[in-house]
């Protein structure tokens, strides 16, 4: 694997998790949200 | 094991095509062959949920109980928005970012493309759950694509299996969204900055962005619905000390973006073509972009439109009433810069560009119709009548359908290497506009005299707008399998050539037509490839 495709594999998962992080914090976060005020 | 599309391409990629068999389709990871899985389950739902309308109007072509029970009618109103929204506009639009965002940017394939098969696959699933509940105890849900309480916790045996495809259909819509981000990010070719990017893929990275925040408020909602109808909680039973309001408050927050998701990527499509068959570059690029950004954000501050009558201070009406009507102004520059772009442009008109141009001016009627709704006052006289439907049906049929019929049309001999038959297709854009027109701008005048929404008969008054609206329905549904003729025939034609159109721009049209089961696994020069087409 060429220091390219290196670097662009190390930006893949890292915006990967950025964002798979707030999605799940998002939709976790709403439902707990939600539901845990009751 | 790979999981991004860099480690796959770690090994030499050329030695190998698609697998044979099912195995192609169940377990690829190929942005091509997702993409193409993506559109023909779209326009499988397209004619599920189009059988559902016609149900709808063949009950309401003349006054009075005809065909189906009324709570059977209330269930198809229901799964017809439901599939429609859902099962039919969205996926396309996946469909087509598919295809094309990779190819646009020069990219070898999604970035995630492992996650993009499950994005796929849990749709049918999604699906089969939903389309099942016809057949339980108690019907399909009938309260409406909205789900309000306290009307949606009278569904029988399928209130569970709604709640869970409703989530279902969340999670694929935001691995969806993650990858196009991630792929949009990381992936672009390396002189192709955030503004040279093309149009169809700033809109989708934007709407993308919008699945990632709202998407998780239906899942927030429609979970404490499933709290409140088996866990012994009381978010909207007033008996209970809740409030159902509190629902439409949440619901609205994620419908009314929703609304743009919708919409952004037909913006993108129609923003694609336009120049093409214009040979003009886009007039005002950045300004698209600005424009698209300002109505993603502006669709967060707007929810309480749809709920003008259920009572809010007249401060609340203010806010809501102005900020709707101040889309308008970044609604207004898209539609000037498409005009612009065909200012004086060499404008020729095949089949994409006529779906455009119609989308341009019945789009532009669906967002007038908004204004009108937007109008506080006005409204509680619109407010759950025909007028609504006819508003909403403006933008979504010869809004988001036109814009993904005309990328369909535009981008078909890329995907086939064989242009469509030209012919049929114009048959297919006057048919679907003429009958568009004649099914949904009568429900203009039914409204406006008063006859409200999501009922299976009513008053004689309103008889002759209502047996016109169904004949044209039948007509636009029928037009319909004259796309699909063409589709299926798509590989008689004669042989597409690689840049397609004449006035055709951008990476996409650099490679092979049909496009390679792989593309790009060598990053191109956007800009050398932009100058080769001037």
């Amino acid at each position: 694997m060429s220091p390219v495709d290196e670097q662009r594999k190390k930006g893949i998962r890292r915006t990967a998790l950025i964002v798979a992080a707030i999605a799940v914090a998002f939709y976790v976060g709403f439902i707990l949200m939600g539901v845990l005020r009751s | 094991m790979s999981s991004t599309v860099a480690d796959a391409l770690d090994h030499e990629h050329d030695d190998h095509g698609p697998t044979k068999g099912i195995g192609r389709w169940l377990f690829s990871t190929n942005h091509k062959d997702i993409g193409t899985m993506y559109l023909i389950f779209s326009l499988t739902m397209f004619f599920i949920g189009g059988a559902m309308a016609m149900v709808i109007r063949s009950e309401l072509a003349v006054p009075g109980l005809q065909f189906v029970h009324p709570e059977f009618f209330n269930s198809m109103t229901t799964m017809h928005a439901l599939i429609m929204v859902f099962g039919a506009v969205m996926p396309a639009f996946v469909g087509l970012a598919n295809w094309m965002i990779p190819l646009m940017i020069g990219a070898p394939d999604m970035a995630l493309p492992r996650m993009n098969n499950w994005s796929f696959w849990i749709l049918p699933v999604a699906f089969g759950i939903l389309l099942s509940t016809l057949l339980m105890p108690g019907g399909a849900p009938a309260s409406g694509w909205t789900m309000y309480p306290p009307l949606v916790l009278q569904t029988g045996d399928a209130f569970p299996f709604l709640i869970f495809s409703v989530h279902l259909m969340g999670i694929s819509s935001i691995m969806g969204a993650i990858n196009v981000i991630v792929t949009i990010i990381n992936m672009r070719a390396p002189d192709m900055s955030l503004l040279k990017m093309p149009m169809f893929v700033w809109m989708w990275l934007i709407t993308a962005y919008l699945l990632i925040a709202v998407m998780p408020v239906l899942a927030g909602a429609v979970t404490m619905l499933l709290t409140d109808q088996f866990f012994g909680t009381s978010f909207f039973l007033a008996a209970g000390g809740g409030d159902p309001v509190m629902f439409q408050h949440i619901f609205w927050f994620f419908g009314h973006p929703e609304v743009y998701i919708m919409i952004l990527p037909a913006f993108g499509v129609v923003s694609e073509i336009i120049p093409t068959f214009s040979r003009k570059k886009l007039f005002g690029h950045d300004s698209m972009v600005y424009a698209g950004s300002s109505i993603a954000f502006l669709s967060f501050i707007v929810w309480a439109h749809h709920m003008f009558t259920v009572g809010m201070p007249l401060t609340g009406q203010m806010f809501f009433m102005f900020a709707t009507m101040l889309i308008a102004v970044p609604t207004g520059v898209k539609v000037f810069n498409w005009v612009a772009t065909m200012w004086r442009g060499a404008m020729t008109f095949e089949t994409p560009m006529l779906f455009s141009l119609a989308f341009v001016f019945l789009f532009t009627i669906g967002g007038f119709s908004g204004l009108m709704l937007a109008i506080a006052p006005a409204d509680i006289q619109y407010h759950d009548t025909y007028f609504v439907v006819a508003h909403f049906h403006y933008v979504l049929v010869p809004g988001s359908i036109f814009a993904i019929m005309a990328g369909a049309y535009y981008w078909l001999p890329k995907w086939t290497g064989h242009m469509y038959n030209e012919t049929l297709g114009k048959a297919h854009f006057w048919l679907s506009t003429i009958f568009v027109n004649v099914t949904f701008f009568p429900m203009h005048f039914l409204g406006l005299a008063g006859m409200p929404r999501r009922i299976p008969d009513y008053s004689t008054q309103f008889a002759d707008f209502n047996t016109i609206a169904s004949i044209g329905a039948f007509g636009f549904g029928l037009s319909q399998l004259i796309f699909v003729w063409i589709v299926v025939t798509a590989w008689r034609g004669e042989k597409a050539t690689d840049r397609v159109w004449e006035g055709s721009h951008g990476l996409e049209w650099t490679v092979p037509s049909p496009a390679p089961w792989h593309t790009f696994t060598t990053p191109p020069k956007a800009r050398i490839a932009e100058e080769a087409f001037e």
